[in-house]
């Protein structure tokens, strides 16, 4: 194991760790928004990356034009997935807890079952692409283009999702309905209204990494869901609720990921992930960043 | 006779926030203790460190003679210290009777045995009537009087009371009276939090005086009252006794 | 009031046995193996689905893991019988007080976590267990192992002729998962969790230590869970790592309670029984062609249960039952 492996090893896992991160940071939003859970964000991933194959299969669209498309089919799913199951969900008083986790993971289970339906098991994939197959070299580094790019799209929905948050109206209202929601009720903000464009927002950020993801990674209807966990992994690390803690936990999760796959065999690999969540909420319940 | 309960120094701080600042009080044994103050006192914060909800930043707490400081509120109770909410905790999902047996419980784990004792515990009280009503289809004086009963049920050598006066309607207010009365009488020692004067001066046998954290007078309740302290910092003369 | 109380109790028990009974005699009836088997399935899951009931239902800790005992009961009973011996009987009661004591073990950090939290790190702990056996290739590995057949033996609890005494012994961990649910529920335990998991801070005021009260349910719940899993071994002559410890089992054990009704005494029984016959029917008739109908048919289940009716199927069966639960 020479220094160069190990650099190109945790190049990798960092350049993954973005994409992770943009994976999660949906899951991250959604929770801080309203405290429940998608048990569904590994599925939202599934249909993202299929959504980009039938675009290439049917239409010749590379991936990374569809990216935006699908992005924005993910983000009216995710509003529809709100305003039909989710605002019932959190309705309930009893079984309250039992409520919250079944009704997206049900929702999840039906997905998949849909997907193996009619999409059948078969591993599918984008043949060619512009990003496909090519890497670059940075100084002796061999960094995949895919990768690459994804990572820059993953920092640039950061910084999109920043600046979103921060200086627009809507943004704020985001904030201030996770502050309290029934305050914002009594300024005339719909409720309703941000939690589903909350919900569409974060299944967007998810469909943009489906997307790239798509690129390099097989298509399956059980593809989401060792991504929800390490998505679920990610946002435990980072603090649910917090968006930059979905960033700078990602980057944790890749490194560790291509940290232990230099040390364990390859089937170990996401041990090392599953092994730092259970050491993180054991020692610090709210995640490196985390407020809730 | 060692005090029943006894707070030493008692500070406690949430962040910048100094809710309770060196409060030294003590209770005896068969007392009926009133702890007033106006809003922001502080009297919820102690009597939740009493209770064992959260340890204070500083002192310590002592009941029977031993330092329960570190005990959660689990362990207290198992000692002899009950205590109600102020916003009513009732097991909603569960019936009256089976309320009380969670209570019943610790001092009995044989089932049937909980179960006498619940009942007889809602006689007292004056439930006994609606037992197997389920909790949450009682009207407010009732859940009042079922956090007592449950309360109660934990045979506890110190109860608790947070508030459990405020807000009924005169009738209710003087059942409310008798049953604290009632629950004195069978040697329980009880420290009551209230706000409504004209119902705990007559009760109490002492009162304690808490204002921004601190103690500020204690004593009988006909000299509490009449205290220029006490007045101006409820800021009315309309609890002054007399002139 | 007592009365009425105890008049519930006993009519419970009464009905149970009839059940038992009528369930006892039907092999009798009902001749064809691939109904048998199925039978045999429903059973177990509502075993199962009891146990895990104790833990997520009554005690409200939501687990999605327990495939982690089932596993670990399926593994003990193999690997002591064909590496050492020792009679699958034996095996049951040492993968049941093994399961038990891990799950007290990994109890002591995880009851800390907040609901959501919690889940994840059951998925996550059995996951790593399974990726664990992958790699060892003393337990056989990725690989499996298999259980010598040499005929039929109630010693060895094995049977080639007949799915009957599999059954048998099914509806027997059916009844024994029931009864020990009846038993709890009008005990201390009982108690204790359905006062945790209505308000925790109330139960804390009245003594009762939340930690301890978890960690009882959970030991009874992997226990028999476990041995579900030792059960299940020997019917099916094969364990492998993914055959009795994947995800899919934590599902299977959770949705009869969930679907029949969580934290209810026959909820588990009732959602077996629809949804285990259900599987396997929409299975066959649709075929190889039909995958994943029955995840969709789950799924929605699921998802209409959590929504329409989250005290479950069970309160369509009796008014008073509903008012209580609700």
């Amino acid at each position: 194991m020479t220094a160069e492996t190990i650099i190109q090893s945790l190049a990798s896992g960092l350049l993954m760790g973005l994409l992770y991160g943009l994976i999660a940071v949906g899951l991250a939003l959604i929770f801080g928004l309203m405290d429940v859970v998608n048990f569904a964000h590994g599925e939202f991933l599934m249909i993202a990356m299929y959504a980009t194959f039938f675009l290439f299969a049917f239409f010749a669209i590379d991936p990374l034009l569809a990216a935006p498309l699908v992005a924005a089919a993910l983000f009216v799913f995710g509003a529809v997935v709100y305003l039909l199951i989710v605002r019932f969900a959190v309705r309930a008083k009893a079984n309250a807890g039992m409520v919250q986790i079944f009704s997206t993971f049900g929702l999840a289970i039906v997905m998949r079952g849909l997907a193996q339906f009619f999409f059948t098991p078969d591993y599918r994939s984008v043949t060619h692409s512009w990003l496909g197959g090519k890497t670059i070299s940075l100084g002796g580094i061999f960094l995949p283009e895919p990768q690459l790019v994804g990572a820059a799209v993953s920092i640039a929905a950061f910084g999109g999702l920043y600046f979103f948050i921060n200086r627009t109206d809507f943004g704020r209202a985001l904030e201030a309905t996770r502050e309290d929601a029934g305050a914002v009720a009594l300024v005339g903000i719909d409720k309703n209204r941000v939690f589903a464009l909350g919900w569409g927002l974060g299944a967007a950020l998810v469909g943009l990494a489906g997307a790239i993801m798509s690129i390099f990674f097989y298509i399956y209807p059980d593809v989401g869901a060792s991504f929800a966990l390490i998505a679920y992994v990610t946002v435990a690390l980072g603090g649910f609720g917090s968006v930059f803690g979905a960033f700078a936990g990602g980057i944790i999760v890749g490194l560790v990921e291509a940290t232990t796959a230099m040390i364990l065999p390859p089937s170990l690999k996401s041990v090392g992930i599953y092994a730092v969540y259970l050491l993180v909420v054991f020692v610090r319940p709210r995640g490196l960043f985390g407020s809730i | 006779m060692t005090p029943l309960l006894e707070t030493r120094g008692v500070w406690q701080r949430f962040g910048g926030l100094i809710a309770n600042s060196d409060v030294s009080i003590s209770v005896g044994r068969g007392e009926i203790v009133g702890l007033i103050g106006p809003n922001g006192a502080g009297k919820s914060t102690l009597f939740n460190l009493i209770a064992g909800v959260l340890p204070p930043t500083q002192g310590s707490i002592w009941f029977d003679g031993e330092d329960v400081t570190r005990l959660p509120a689990a362990e207290r109770c198992q000692r002899g210290v009950g205590r109600t909410f102020q916003v009513v905790k009732s097991f909603e999902t569960m019936s009256v009777i089976d309320n009380v047996i969670v209570g019943a419980l610790v001092r009995n784990t044989v089932m049937r045995v909980a179960r006498r004792k619940a009942h007889e515990v809602l006689e007292f009280c004056g439930l006994a009537a609606r037992a197997n009503v389920l909790a949450s289809d009682l009207v407010p004086s009732e859940k009042r009087r079922l956090e007592v009963a449950r309360a109660l049920a934990t045979e506890p050598k110190l109860l608790l009371l947070d508030e459990v006066l405020t807000g009924l309607t005169p009738v209710e207010a003087k059942t409310g009276v008798e049953l604290v009365r009632k629950v004195r009488d069978t040697g329980v020692t009880v420290l009551m939090v209230e706000h409504v004067m004209e119902i705990v001066m007559p009760l109490v046998d002492r009162a304690i005086v808490l204002d921004l954290g601190k103690v500020l007078v204690e004593g009988k309740p006909t000299e509490v009252v009449r205290d220029p302290k006490v007045i101006s910092a409820y800021l009315g003369d309309r609890h002054a006794v007399g002139a | 009031m007592d009365t009425d109380f105890a008049k519930r109790r006993r009519r419970d028990l009464i009905v149970a046995a009839c059940l038992a009974v009528i369930a006892a005699l039907v092999p009798l009836f009902v001749k064809d193996v691939y109904v048998q088997n199925i039978m045999v399935l429903t059973l177990m899951y509502a075993a199962l689905s009891q146990s895990w009931n104790i833990l997520s239902g009554y005690c409200g800790q939501i687990s999605l893991g327990h495939a982690l005992y089932f596993g670990l009961g399926a593994y003990t009973t193999t690997l002591l019988f064909t590496k050492f011996g020792v009679l699958p009987w034996f095996g049951m009661l040492g993968g049941g007080l093994i399961s038990a004591l891990i799950a007290m073990a990994l109890g002591y950090p995880c009851f800390r976590l907040r609901g959501h939290y919690f889940v994840i790190a059951t998925i996550v702990i059995a996951e790593i267990a399974l990726l664990l056996i992958q790699n060892w290739d003393w337990a056989g590995a990725a690989l499996g192992i298999d259980i010598p057949v040499r005929g039929d033996s109630w010693l060895k609890f094995q049977f080639t002729r007949s799915k009957l005494p599999y059954f048998y012994f099914a509806l027997g961990l059916a009844c024994v998962a029931w009864f020990v649910t009846w038993w709890l529920e009008d005990s201390k335990w009982g108690f204790w969790w359905r006062a945790v998991k209505d308000n925790p801070d109330a139960a804390e005021s009245l003594g009762v230590v939340v930690f301890n009260s978890k960690m009882g349910a959970a030991a009874v719940s992997a226990f028999l869970t476990a041995v579900g899993g030792s059960f299940y071994a020997q019917f099916v002559s094969y364990i492998d790592p993914e055959s009795v410890m994947g995800f899919q089992f934590s599902l299977l054990m959770a949705l009869p309670a969930v679907v029949g009704g969580i934290g209810t005494l026959w909820g588990p029984m009732l959602g077996a029984v629809i949804l285990i016959p259900l599987t396997e029917l929409t299975r066959s008739f649709i075929g190889g062609s039909g995958r994943g109908v029955d995840l969709i048919v789950y799924g929605t289940l699921i998802v209409l249960i959590s929504l329409a009716r989250p005290q479950g199927l069970i309160g369509l069966f009796s008014p008073k039952r509903k008012e209580a639960m609700r």
